[in-house]
C-alpha cells in the first residue's frame, strides 16, 4: 500500500475509535460517517470500485441520514464531557480480542496482490469468469455478470432481503404507506 | 415527543437558503449519477444497487432541502408502491418467464435462443437491473426514511388530524 494508503487506515482507526469514544450521538454519527467515506476511499485504492460505490451510497449516505432522523426523535443531553467514561472490563475483552486477531489473523493474510493468494492460485476459476464473461453474456463488468447472471438466483434473494427490510419497518413502525 | 429536536409530526425543518440552494444544484447531478450508474453498471464499476441507492438518496436529499412533510405529501404513496412491489415482480417475472420457455431460472440466453432476441442474456440482465434491483432498492431507501421520519406517529390515510396525542393511543395498544 502507499503511502495514501496507509494515511486512509490510521484516519479510518482513528474515526472507529472516536465514533465509540465520543459521548455525544450527533459527533459519534458524523464520524460514523467519515469513517464509511474513508473506507469508500479505501476500497477504491484496493481496486474494488464496486464496493467503494456502495460503500459511500449506503454507508456514507443513508446510513447516516437514517441515524440522524433517529437521534432527532430523541432528545439529547446536555454534557460538558467530550468522551465517554471507559469501561475497564469492556476495553480489556476487546483488546484482547485486537491482540488475538492481529497476532494470529493478520499475519496469516496475504498481502494485497500476492500471487500466491487463493483468488490467483485457481486461476481455472478467476481467470474462467474473466475470460468466458463477455462471450457468455455481453456485459463487460465481471462483477455484474456475476451478480445478475451467473449468480442471478442469489441476487434474486438478495432483491427479495430488501423488500423485506422496509415491509419489516412498516410493520415494525405500525404504518401502512409507503411514503 | 418534544425533546431538543422535536417538534410536531417529529419534523424538525428550518428553512436554509445555503441547503436549499445546493440542494437545487445538486439534486440534478445526483439523479443524472445515480441512473447512470444502473444503465452503464453493466460496462464501468457501480450497478443497480448503488444506482438505486444513489436515486433514492436524491428524494431524501430533497426531504432536507424542503422539508420532509411537503415532501412526503408531493410523493405519491403508489408511486412507491409500484416501485417496489414491481420492481421484485419484474425480477420475479423475468425468471418465470424463462421457466416458460422450458429452461430454469433466470436462463437468460433462452431470450436468444427461443424468442431471438439479439443479446438476450444481456437485455435479460438490464432488465433485472433496471427494472428490478434499482427500483426496489431507489424505494426501500424512500420507504425506510419516510417510515423513520415518521416513527409512531400513526400517519395512515384515514388517520384524524390529531397525530399529537395519537402516539400514547398506539403503544397503549399493545
Amino acid at each position: 500500500m502507499s503511502l495514501v494508503g496507509y494515511t486512509l487506515a490510521i484516519f479510518v482507526i482513528v474515526a472507529a475509535l472516536a465514533t465509540a469514544m465520543f459521548r455525544d450521538v450527533l459527533s459519534a454519527i458524523i464520524v460514523f460517517g467519515a469513517y464509511s467515506l474513508g473506507m469508500a476511499i479505501l476500497y477504491t485504492l484496493l481496486l474494488a470500485p464496486d464496493v467503494a460505490m456502495t460503500e459511500a451510497a449506503i454507508g456514507a449516505g443513508v446510513t447516516t441520514i437514517l441515524l440522524l432522523l433517529t437521534i432527532a426523535k430523541t432528545t439529547r443531553p446536555t454534557t460538558d464531557r467530550l468522551f465517554e467514561s471507559i469501561d475497564v472490563p469492556a476495553l480489556f475483552v476487546v483488546g484482547a480480542f485486537v491482540v488475538v486477531l492481529g497476532t494470529q489473523v493478520l499475519p496469516e493474510m496475504y498481502a494485497v496482490g500476492d500471487s500466491e493468494a487463493p483468488v490467483w492460485s485457481n486461476p481455472e476459476v478467476t481467470q474462467a469468469y474473466l475470460e468466458q464473461t463477455y462471450e457468455d453474456t455481453g456485459v463487460q463488468n465481471a462483477v455484474t455478470a456475476v451478480l445478475a447472471a451467473y449468480r442471478g438466483f442469489d441476487t434474486f434473494g438478495e432483491a427479495v432481503v430488501v423488500f423485506a427490510a422496509g415491509i419489516a419497518t412498516l410493520l415494525v413502525l405500525k404504518r401502512e404507506v409507503f411514503a | 415527543m418534544g425533546g431538543r429536536y422535536g417538534g410536531e409530526h417529529g419534523d424538525t425543518y428550518t428553512e436554509s437558503q445555503v441547503i436549499l440552494t445546493a440542494v437545487k444544484i445538486i439534486a440534478p447531478f445526483t439523479l443524472t449519477y445515480g441512473m447512470f450508474m444502473t444503465l452503464h453498471g453493466a460496462d464501468t464499476p457501480g450497478g443497480s444497487f448503488q444506482g438505486g441507492a444513489i436515486i433514492g438518496v436524491t428524494v431524501l436529499m430533497l426531504a432536507f432541502a424542503f422539508g420532509i412533510e411537503p415532501t412526503r405529501q408531493w410523493l405519491k404513496n403508489s408511486v412507491i408502491v409500484s416501485m417496489v412491489g414491481g420492481g421484485v415482480a419484474i425480477f420475479i417475472g423475468v425468471g418465470l418467464a424463462t421457466i416458460a420457455l422450458g429452461g430454469s431460472f433466470l436462463e437468460y440466453r433462452l431470450f436468444f435462443t427461443v424468442l431471438g432476441i439479439p443479446d438476450g442474456t444481456k437485455w435479460g440482465m438490464e432488465a433485472i437491473e433496471v427494472g428490478g434491483i434499482a427500483l426496489i432498492v431507489a424505494g426501500v431507501v424512500i420507504t425506510l426514511f419516510f417510515a423513520t421520519a415518521a416513527g409512531f406517529t400513526p400517519a395512515r390515510y384515514r388517520s384524524t388530524p390529531e397525530v399529537e396525542t395519537a402516539d400514547d393511543e398506539v403503544l397503549s395498544d399493545d
